[in-house]
């Protein structure tokens, strides 16, 4: 028993070691142009979603089909996540291509099976949270939870947006009410 | 005891300070001028089509409403003009019933 003890311990200490001496040399690419192993990127992908489920699990979703509430979303949206996410008709920007992980395309419609509450408070949570090492910021330092709801009522239609549909309600500005009677030709 | 009130005395300011960076107005985001919408297409739209219980449709009739429903209104357009020029100070009342 005390053998089998000793042989655990030491395997234990060089299996820290080694990891130890792995860091330190530097070897491990760093970089967002080289991607990840398969293993360390389905690490992380698979300790990712299963935190922010847990994590958003018992957040309670609220009406989300005031139009208020896509006004103010997507101006944000528009201001803040469009260089990473996209706008409809849009393939590509130079920080979705620079960034890794790649920010996944909001424009796009969600997998049919995903449960579209679950789907709000995940969003929701994300928005507010942000993703360690990943360049999504937490935008919830800066924003209350309103606006963060917001943002989410705005990405629930976002799939289904024309980009004559997306300029409209995104603008921050008025519509012009007062016709130019003044310009002569 | 002494040196309590005295970490006291610094830190209370310093909480207050950091208090007012808090959530911000969404004009900070506004780095130019805001954007308007391109309403145009709104006016090329067959209404009579449009799900009016479309939270989307809803918002882009916000959006748009004060500027489609004067301009393709022919009196009302002309009631704007009129005001413009400082011809009259109201629009009559009959002119803004629809």
């Amino acid at each position: 028993m005390t053998r089998h003890l000793c042989t655990l311990s030491v395997l234990a200490l060089l299996a820290v070691a080694s990891v130890a001496v792995f860091v330190m040399s530097g070897r491990y690419p760093v970089g967002a142009d080289v991607s990840h192993w398969q293993v360390t990127h389905w690490l992380l992908e698979s300790l990712r979603e299963r935190s922010i489920a847990h994590a958003a699990a018992r957040i309670h979703v609220p009406p989300l089909d005031a139009p208020d509430m896509l006004l103010s979303g997507g101006a944000d949206y528009n201001d803040m996540c469009a260089a990473c996410h996209l706008r409809p008709g849009e393939d590509s920007t130079d920080l979705k291509i620079g960034l890794y992980p790649s920010p996944p395309e909001l424009t796009a419609s969600a997998r049919s099976n995903v449960d579209e509450q679950e789907q709000s408070r995940r969003q929701f949570w994300i928005i507010k949270h942000g993703i360690k090492a990943s360049g999504m910021p937490a935008w919830g330092k800066t924003h209350d939870d309103q606006r963060i709801w917001a943002m989410v009522a705005f990405l629930k239609r976002l799939p289904e947006l024309t980009p004559t549909q997306y300029q409209i309600i995104t603008a921050r500005g008025k519509a012009q009410a007062e016709p130019d009677c003044h310009q002569r030709s | 005891m002494k040196h309590k009130s005295s970490t006291l005395w610094f830190t209370a300011p310093a909480c207050a300070l950091a208090m007012q960076v808090w959530a911000h107005d969404p004009s900070e985001h506004i780095k130019k001028e805001p954007r308007d919408p391109d309403c145009s297409a709104m006016q090329e739209m067959d209404h009579s089509h449009m799900d009016s219980d479309d939270p989307v449709m809803q918002a882009m009739m916000q959006k748009c409403m004060p500027h489609t429903t004067k301009e393709s209104d022919p009196k009302m357009k002309e009631e704007l003009h009129n005001d413009a020029a400082g011809e009259h100070a109201h629009p009559s009342a009959d002119s803004l019933r629809r």
